[in-house]
C-alpha cells in the first residue's frame, strides 16, 4: 500500500512538472507581451527597458527555474500587467468563482438529473426526445451567445436583471444558468445513459419481478448506482467551473478566476497565465490523487495489481 | 401589484396573517430578486460610472511607470498632477507650475510651483517632490531623457530649474507628456509607504483621491476639496471593468453605467438609435496609413511615384470612413496627428480612380497587376479589407495577411516584410518625433530613406529657432506627401457612449486624448 501510494505521488508530482514546462512553453509560443505593452511606433530602446524589467531577457531555462522555484515556494511570480502578486490576485477572485460554480453546478445537477431520469424511464418517448434537443441545443449552443441573449433579453429589453457585474443575487441569475446550462446538458445525457444501463441490469429485474413499485426501484434502487458517474464527473466539471469560466465570467465581467485567465491571455501575463492553469492542474491532479488512493483503500484488487 | 396591494394590506396585530402559499412565496422571492437586481443596477446620485473596455493596471497609479501607451493617463489626470500638461485648448498647460520659463540659449528650464497646492493628504507640493519624481520616474524614455539633463536644481520650495548638457528644444514635450516625470508624487509619502505600498494607497495632487480598487474589476475615486483648479462637482468615480462590447452597451441602457468606452461598428450605430444615449467620437493621436516598404528597390512597381501615387487615388476614405467609424475619423492625408506641434496640412487627397488607372497604365500596369501581400495588424483587419476593395476597382490586387499585433509590430520594426504594409502609430510625440521613426533614415519602422530629407531632419535637430524649426519640418511632410512615401488612411476615431444623467462627458476637451479629462471638468446633469 505504502509503495503504492508513493508511486501514485511520483506520477502527480510528474504530471506537474510535465503541465508547468508545457503551458511555461506554450505562453511564449504566444508572442511578446512587451509589444502589448507599450504603444505601436515605441523605440527599440523602450521595448528593450521594458523587456527587461519583466525579466524577459533571460535566457528560458533561467526565466523557467525562477517559476518553478516561485511556485514551489508558494508564490507565482509577479502579474506583467497588474503588477501584483498572482497568488495575491488569484485568491481575490476564488470566492466569486467558488459562488458561480457552485450556484450553476447545483443548477446543471437540479436540471441535469431528473431530466436524465425522466428520459431514460421514458425512453423513445416524447421525454426523451425533449431531453435529446435540450442536451443538444445546451451543448451546441456558445456560451457568449447564451449569454448575450440574456443579457438582450433579461437586462435591456425587460430591464429585470442586471447585465454584468457581481454584488447581488440578481447578478448571479445570468451567468449562472449560461454557465449551469452547459454543463446540465452534460449531466443530463450521462444520467440517462447510466440510467439504461441500471435499468437494464438483472437486480432492477428482480426488484420489478418482486413486485416492487415503479417509483421505489428507480428512486431507490437504480438511481443510487446510476449517479456514481455523474457525481464523479461533477466534481471534474466543478474544478473546470472554477478555474476555466472564461467565456461566462468575460460576458458577464464576472470578476472570477476565468476573467482573471482571460486577462492574462489578452496582456500576454505570463506568470498569470501559468499561475492559473498550474493551480488548476494541481486541483485536479489532487482530486484524481484522493480518488485513487480512496480505490486502493476500498478495493483491495486496484492496490494487489499494482 | 398582487404583492404590493398584499403589502398595504399588513394586518394589525389583532389580525392573523394570512398563510401564503408555497407558489406566492416563490413568486415574492423571486420579484424581491428582480427588485435588487434593478436598484443595484442604477448609478447612485453623485456618483459616475465609466465601463471600462480594458483591465484597470494598478502600476498606472504611479506615474513613475508611465509606459509609451496613453491608456495610463486615463487615471494619472484623476489622482494626479503635473507641473505643465495637456489641456483643453493648451499642449503644455502650466498646473502645479504656475510659470514655465527656458533660457536664451535652451539649457535651462525653470519652474515656479503654485502657491498654496497641496496632495490628497494635505502635505504641500514642493520643489523637492519636483525633483523627486522626475529622479524616481523610470517608465517610457526614462533613460532618454535622463541622459539630456545635467541637473536638476531646487533653489527654494517653489522653484526648479533643469539644467541640459545641450539645448533639447523637446524637453517641455517630453517633460509633460510623452514621459510621466513631469507628474508630482509626495516624497515622503513613497518613502515611508515604499513602492508597493504607493501603489496599493496612491496619494497624489489630483482632482480625485483613491478610495478603493480590485484588480481587473472595479476602481472607486472620490472628489479632493482641495484641488486647485476646481473643486470636482461629481463626488465619486466609479470604473467598472467590463471586457465585451456589447455587455457595455446594455449596461449603458440600461443606466447601470454613465459613460461607455469603446463602442464600435453595428454596436455604435445601435448607440446612436438609443433614445437617451449618445455617440460620443473622440479623435485619438493615431493616424494609419499603408506603407510602401520596397519603393527603394527599382525592380518593384512601387518604385514608380506614379503606381504609389494611383494607390493613394484609388482609396475611398471617406466611405471607409463610413462604414467603420461612421465618419468620425479624420482623413489628414498625413501620419502625423493633427493637433502635433510642427503639423503641416497635406492638400485634400481626392477619391479619383479614373486618375489611378491613368497613372497605372502610364508606369506599364495597364489593367492593373497581382501587387502581392498586404500585411497589417488582425485588429484593424476590417480597415485593410476596406482598403484593399478601393485598389482592387483600380486593377491593384493584393492578399490581406492580417498578423497578430505582438508578432506583426515585431515583424514591421525587424523590417521582415515586403511590398506593402499598413500601419499606424499613437506614439506620442511631435512632427519630429514622428519623422525620426517613421520616415528618417535608422528609424525604427524604416525601410529605407531619402537623403535629402535625412539631411532636414539633423538640420531641424539642432535648431533653436522655433520659426526655422518648423519650416524645416514642414518641408519634411511636404516631401513625403509630394513622394507618396506613404499613402495616409485616417486619423482614428475612438467611439464611446454617453448615458442620459450626463452633463459633460470631458470627451474630446483635450486634443488627442481619447479619455474623459479634465475630471474636475465632469459633470452630471443635475449638478451633482
Amino acid at each position: 500500500m505504502k509503495q503504492y501510494i508513493v508511486r501514485r505521488v511520483g506520477y502527480s508530482l510528474l504530471s506537474l512538472f510535465l503541465l508547468s514546462l508545457t503551458i511555461f512553453l506554450f505562453v511564449r509560443v504566444t508572442g511578446d507581451p512587451v509589444s502589448l505593452l507599450v504603444e505601436p511606433g515605441a523605440s527599440p530602446d523602450d521595448i528593450e527597458t521594458m523587456r527587461r524589467q519583466l525579466g524577459l531577457d533571460q535566457p528560458l531555462w533561467v526565466q523557467y527555474g525562477h517559476f518553478v522555484a516561485s511556485f514551489v515556494t508558494g508564490d507565482l511570480g509577479l502579474s506583467f500587467y497588474y503588477r501584483t502578486p498572482v497568488l495575491e490576485l488569484y485568491f481575490q477572485r476564488l470566492p466569486n468563482s467558488l459562488l458561480l460554480a457552485g450556484v450553476a453546478m447545483a443548477l446543471s445537477l437540479l436540471i441535469g438529473i431528473p431530466s436524465g431520469i425522466l428520459a431514460a424511464v421514458r425512453v423513445d418517448g416524447f421525454w426523451d426526445s425533449a431531453g435529446k434537443i435540450f442536451s443538444l441545443l445546451g451543448l451546441s449552443l456558445p456560451q457568449f451567445w447564451v449569454g448575450l441573449v440574456l443579457i438582450l433579453f433579461f437586462s435591456v429589453y425587460l430591464g429585470w436583471l442586471p447585465s454584468s457585474g457581481s454584488g447581488s443575487v440578481a447578478h448571479l441569475l445570468m451567468p449562472a444558468f449560461t454557465l449551469g446550462w452547459y454543463f446540465a446538458a452534460a449531466h443530463m445525457r450521462l444520467t440517462r445513459s447510466s440510467m439504461l444501463d441500471v435499468l437494464g441490469s438483472e437486480y432492477i429485474k428482480l426488484a420489478r419481478l418482486k413486485g416492487l413499485p415503479e417509483a421505489l426501484v428507480i428512486g431507490k434502487h437504480a438511481l443510487k448506482n446510476a449517479l456514481i458517474p455523474v457525481i464523479t464527473l461533477a466534481g471534474i466539471n466543478l474544478v473546470v467551473m472554477i478555474n476555466v469560466a472564461v467565456v461566462v465570467e468575460t460576458v458577464f465581467a464576472w470578476p472570477g478566476i476565468g476573467r482573471l485567465l482571460y486577462e492574462g491571455i489578452t496582456f500576454r501575463d505570463f506568470p498569470v497565465v501559468q499561475g492559473v492553469v498550474v493551480i488548476g492542474g494541481a486541483m485536479i491532479v489532487l482530486v484524481n490523487l484522493m480518488v485513487d488512493i480512496l480505490y486502493a483503500l476500498i478495493d483491495p484488487r486496484i492496490r494487489l495489481e499494482s | 401589484m398582487r404583492s404590493s396591494q398584499r403589502h398595504h394590506e399588513v394586518p394589525t396585530a389583532s389580525v392573523p396573517y394570512p398563510r401564503a402559499t408555497r407558489r406566492e412565496l416563490l413568486g415574492l422571492a423571486a420579484l424581491g430578486v428582480l427588485a435588487a437586481g434593478t436598484t443595484l443596477a442604477r448609478a447612485a446620485n453623485g456618483q459616475l460610472v465609466y465601463a471600462s473596455h480594458i483591465s484597470l493596471a494598478p502600476t498606472w497609479f504611479d506615474p513613475a511607470e508611465t509606459p509609451g501607451i496613453v491608456t495610463p493617463f486615463m487615471l494619472l489626470y484623476a489622482l494626479h498632477d503635473g507641473l505643465v500638461k495637456p489641456m483643453p485648448g493648451n499642449q503644455a498647460e502650466p498646473c502645479l507650475a504656475e510659470s514655465y520659463t527656458a533660457s536664451a540659449d535652451g539649457l535651462s528650464h525653470s519652474f515656479v510651483l503654485r502657491a498654496g497646492v497641496t496632495f490628497h493628504n494635505g502635505a504641500p507640493v514642493t520643489a523637492e517632490d519636483v525633483k523627486f519624481s522626475f529622479e524616481r520616474y523610470r517608465g517610457n524614455a526614462a533613460g532618454f531623457i535622463k541622459e539630456k539633463v545635467a541637473a536638476v536644481e531646487t533653489p527654494d520650495p517653489r522653484r526648479v530649474v533643469f539644467r541640459l548638457h545641450q539645448p533639447w528644444p523637446d524637453f517641455l514635450l517630453y517633460y509633460s507628456s510623452v514621459t510621466g516625470a513631469g507628474w508630482i508624487v509626495p516624497k515622503k509619502y513613497v518613502e515611508s509607504v515604499g513602492e508597493d505600498g504607493f501603489k496599493k494607497e496612491p496619494i497624489g495632487a489630483g482632482p480625485y483621491k483613491f478610495a478603493s480598487f480590485i484588480p481587473g474589476v472595479e476602481l472607486v475615486m472620490e472628489a479632493f476639496d482641495g484641488y486647485w483648479r476646481k473643486v470636482p462637482t461629481v463626488k465619486k468615480l466609479v470604473w467598472k471593468v467590463i471586457p465585451d462590447e456589447t455587455t457595455r452597451l446594455a449596461a449603458l441602457k440600461r443606466g447601470e453605467v454613465d459613460l461607455a468606452y469603446s463602442i464600435r461598428g453595428e454596436l455604435a450605430e445601435e448607440l446612436q438609435r438609443a433614445p437617451g444615449l449618445e455617440l460620443k467620437p473622440v479623435l485619438i493621436n493615431s493616424p494609419f496609413w499603408i506603407y510602401f516598404a520596397d519603393q527603394w528597390d527599382p525592380k518593384s512597381p512601387w518604385h514608380d511615384a506614379r503606381v504609389r501615387k494611383a494607390v493613394t487615388l484609388a482609396l475611398d476614405r471617406d466611405g471607409i470612413n463610413q462604414a467603420i467609424t461612421l465618419g468620425h475619423s479624420l482623413l489628414t492625408g498625413s501620419i502625423v496627428p493633427k493637433d502635433y506641434e510642427f503639423y503641416w496640412q497635406p492638400p485634400k487627397i481626392p477619391h479619383d480612380p479614373a486618375t489611378a488607372r491613368r497613372l497605372l497604365a502610364e508606369a506599364g500596369f495597364r489593367g492593373g497587376f497581382d501587387a502581392g501581400e498586404y500585411y497589417c495588424d488582425s485588429s484593424y483587419a476590417n480597415l485593410g479589407e476596406a482598403a484593399l476593395n478601393g485598389l482592387a476597382e483600380v486593377g491593384i490586387r493584393l492578399k490581406l495577411r492580417p498578423i497578430e499585433r505582438a508578432a506583426f509590430t515585431k515583424g514591421y520594426s525587424e523590417k521582415k516584410y515586403r511590398n506593402i504594409i499598413q500601419g499606424g502609430s499613437g506614439a506620442f510625440g511631435n512632427a519630429a518625433t514622428r519623422m525620426e521613426t517613421f520616415v528618417v533614415k535608422g528609424g525604427a519602422y524604416v525601410y529605407g530613406s531619402y537623403p535629402d530629407i535625412d539631411d532636414l531632419f539633423a538640420q531641424q535637430a539642432a535648431e533653436i529657432d522655433r520659426a526655422k524649426r518648423t519650416a524645416i519640418l514642414h518641408r519634411m511632410q511636404q516631401l513625403v506627401h509630394e513622394r507618396t512615401v506613404y499613402a495616409p488612411l485616417w486619423q482614428l476615431a475612438f467611439l464611446n457612449g454617453q448615458g442620459p444623467r450626463v452633463g459633460e462627458s470631458a470627451f474630446g476637451l483635450i486634443s488627442g486624448h481619447p479619455y474623459s479629462a479634465p475630471y474636475e471638468d465632469v459633470r452630471l446633469k443635475n449638478g451633482a
